[in-house]
């Protein structure tokens, strides 16, 4: 008995171990496929020159275009990819937990009208403050403003009441979208360019949109981990969970924070892909169990794994021509999370 | 081991303006069992939410072993206080093991992982609640009794010197609710450790308790042994009912009978009342406000509705506390729904204990069913009684809350008239 229960502790390290290799294997084999054509064997010299220890063993046979191609065209694009995947769907499971609500997702504060309020104003008054950086920081910004918003709202008396906190969320969701739709509504020409931020996607980013996302996302993903066994005993309830000894209010805003920090950084360099963050953790949950010890990880490595192979068909699929990658991620997600819905006998939630 | 002690010293609690506790101060060390008492509202649950930090008192402080529990951290209090509330809401995977481990949160570093030691310690909690032939079934699929000893052993997990208990045993069948109270009595003696409980049941708190506190209007109107507390004059003053206490002849513990306190007037129509845990108390007194004839049965003695039913001076078919239904009065109920015009089924949980009672439903002429929630969340007979419940709920009148039972119960009237 003893033995079955700390056997599953190993049994989480494996699933990480593995998880992290399918990802590292992911990285490599899709940076070998897009519309131009480098051989596989090119591609892989080429990541090979930049890790150490082997990298003077590769004798250079491959042309100067086909560097860019590989490290600053593909690369970035897909560590941009893990990296978004990888917060929406910690955000998304950090979420679902803290609310205890199936249909809570990261975009659930505001964040995602938010992002887009900021995004649309920069396209529609043609904004260029910071160069092609506008857009993903003014979503940013706008993003900030919107969670710091909701917040404030819902936070009676120091307190954070989360249904509070979820209409909070949905009101400011409403409001915001009425502006978007009116903006949308008079943008002209340029609605076409909204539509497709809307819509999300990973095309045209490069090293510095990696370095822009990176710092939050690692950051808040580390933190929300540190709190992993804490998001367990809220499931019971607030006040069961502060009976056993969690700090429940500081724990809220901790959460809150750190999701919103990672799904602003998202949101603010890929626009709003939807799916991740609600189907990954649910069909983690099924996999893995709902300790978020080990759920949180593997969600994160999932995420990760799963927007990759879809930003990798997306931009393969109908070559040269680029398709949103929310319209893969729903249209090969959604099917798979029905299948195991009506495998699984028992309720999830 | 070190004893413990908790001091409440002279507490206010406010809601908004209201003052909803006001100079309750008493104190306890290792090994008391303390029961509070009072009538809804008098703010039983609000002291055990000061106590356990929930709720930050107005003035005044809650010392546990000598120290403010409201400048203490969560964790601190976790390793010396649990809580085990009046219900628990836990709806995903985990298996019971899993829940009961929780326990061991407060002791636990951050990155630290559950040991063999956790392990044995939540074992031995599963043991004495009698669940741990349930530690692989994952939560959600226990019944409400199951999942209550569950929350139980998961409070002595945590290995707490202080236990409060908000209603503990609200859910329980009679045998288990015996089990459990004995198991906290026993554990109190053993570990000295306090135990704070509210209950409901007089007759509960007079067995089981060292000493009472009776709540009234957010004051303590009594405290001390039950002798003292539990007097017939105090409960008339406090719940408004008059009642008779007398010593059990074996254990010689109290037991408090209420009395018959007016006639019933000339009545209109039979209705017989099904009931328990205070589900009908205003019912009835609706119902005989309104001139109908009314009975009920069968009902333990003590349970709150039994205190409404003698004090309207209703016919009443009664079981002595924490028994099953015995033949003898299932019979007795039985001729009595016979006679009866109507008959009402509360919202009651439906357990081994007074199945007997949804059986007899079945020979209503017509019966009206109060129906807040669906049978299958208070069925404690697995499935049995929730057989039963849709074969009556087939030729039954469907009423949301017991508030809509007299409109019904007139348009029923009325209907019969014009025929």
């Amino acid at each position: 008995m003893y033995k079955n229960y700390l056997k599953k502790f190993f049994h989480w390290k494996l699933i990480i171990a593995y998880l992290t290799a399918i990802l590292g294997l992911t990285v490599v084999l899709t940076t070998t496929v897009g519309a131009a054509h480098i051989p596989p064997l090119v591609v892989l010299k080429i990541l090979f020159t930049k890790l150490p220890l082997i990298n003077h063993l590769i004798i250079p046979s491959w042309s100067i275009g086909e560097v860019t191609i590989i490290l600053e065209i593909r690369l970035p694009r897909i560590i941009l990819g893990v990296l978004v995947g990888a917060a929406l769907a910690v955000a998304g499971t950090t979420m679902q937990g803290l609310f205890k609500n199936p249909m809570a997702d990261p975009y659930i504060m505001g964040i995602s009208s938010g992002a887009a309020l900021g995004a649309i104003l920069t396209i529609v008054f043609g904004l260029n403050i910071f160069g092609m950086y506008t857009i993903p920081l003014m979503a940013f910004i706008c993003a900030a403003a919107a969670i710091f918003l909701v917040y404030n709202i819902a936070s009676v008396r120091g307190k954070l009441p989360v249904s509070t906190l979820l209409l909070a969320g949905i009101a400011m969701t409403l409001f915001l979208s009425a502006i978007i739709s009116f903006l949308m509504y008079t943008a002209g020409e340029k609605l076409h360019g909204i539509v497709f931020w809307l819509m999300g996607g990973l095309w045209g980013r490069n090293w510095n949109h990696v370095m822009m996302a990176f710092p939050f996302i690692f950051l808040g993903t580390i933190l929300i981990h540190i709190f992993a066994r804490d998001l367990n005993v809220m499931l019971i309830g607030e006040e069961p969970a502060q009976h056993l000894g969690i700090e429940v209010e500081t724990l809220k805003k901790i959460i809150i924070l750190s999701v919103s920090l990672i799904t602003a950084a998202a949101v603010s360099v890929s626009g709003i892909i939807g799916f991740v963050g609600l189907v990954i953790p649910h069909i983690m949950r099924i996999l893995v169990g709902p300790d978020h010890r080990v759920l949180l990880p593997s969600s994160a490595l999932v995420g990760g794994i799963f927007l990759v192979w879809a930003d990798t068909l997306a931009r393969t699929i109908i070559a040269p021509t680029e398709i949103p990658v929310g319209i893969i991620t729903a249209l090969f997600g959604a099917p798979f999370f029905i299948y195991l819905l009506r495998t699984r006998k028992r309720s999830m939630f | 081991m070190q004893s413990v002690t908790l001091r409440i010293n002279n507490i206010a609690c406010r809601y908004d303006a209201a003052n909803v506790l006001e100079n309750i101060d008493f104190s306890a060390k290792g090994g008391d069992f303390i029961g509070v008492v009072g009538p809804n509202a008098s703010g039983k649950s609000t002291l055990l939410k000061s106590i356990s930090k929930v709720l930050k008192p107005h003035t005044g402080v809650v010392l546990l072993n000598e120290r403010d529990v409201h400048t203490l951290k969560s964790a601190e209090i976790a390793k010396n206080l649990a809580v085990v509330p009046q219900e628990s809401v836990i709806s995903f995977a985990f298996t019971a093991l899993e829940v009961v481990l929780m326990g061991r949160t407060p002791h636990l570093n951050r990155f630290e992982m559950e040991s063999t030691q956790d392990l044995i310690i939540a074992q031995k909690s599963m043991e004495l609640t009698n669940t741990w032939y349930l530690a692989e079934r994952p939560i959600d699929t226990l019944s409400g009794g199951e999942k209550q000893r569950i929350i139980i052993a998961r409070a002595l997990t945590q290995e707490p010197r202080v236990l409060l208990l908000d209603e503990p045993t609200d859910h329980l069948d009679i045998n288990h609710q015996i089990e459990i109270l004995d198991l906290i009595k026993r554990l109190s003696k053993e570990k000295e450790m306090v135990v704070i409980g509210v209950f409901h049941d007089l007759n509960i708190v007079s067995q089981y308790c060292d000493r009472l506190i009776l709540l009234h209007k957010g004051r303590i109107f009594a405290a001390g042994g039950a002798g003292d507390v539990l007097t017939g004059e105090n409960i008339e003053k406090v719940y408004g009912v008059k009642v008779t206490v007398k010593q059990d002849d074996i254990s010689g513990k109290l037991l408090i009978h209420p009395q018959r306190k007016r006639m019933i007037k000339e009545a209109k129509a039979k209705v017989h009342v099904i009931a328990g845990s205070g589900s009908a108390v205003s019912l009835m007194n609706e119902l005989v406000d309104n001139g109908y004839n009314v009975s009920l049965g069968v009902i333990n003695i003590g349970d709150s509705d039994y205190v409404a039913a003698k004090a309207l001076e209703l016919d009443i078919v009664e079981e002595k506390p924490f028994c099953p239904i015995g033949e003898k009065n299932y019979e007795k109920n039985l001729e009595l729904i016979k006679q009866a015009d109507y008959v009402i089924l509360t919202n009651i949980p439906i357990g081994f204990a007074n199945i007997k009672n949804l059986k007899a439903a079945g020979e209503a002429q017509n019966l009206i069913i109060v129906e807040k929630e669906p049978i299958e969340k208070r069925d404690y007979t697995e499935g049995e009684a929730t057989k039963l419940y849709h074969e009556l709920k087939a030729n039954a009148t469907l009423v949301k809350n017991s508030h809509g039972v007299l409109d019904t119960l007139k348009s029923m009237e009325s209907g019969v008239n014009y025929e």
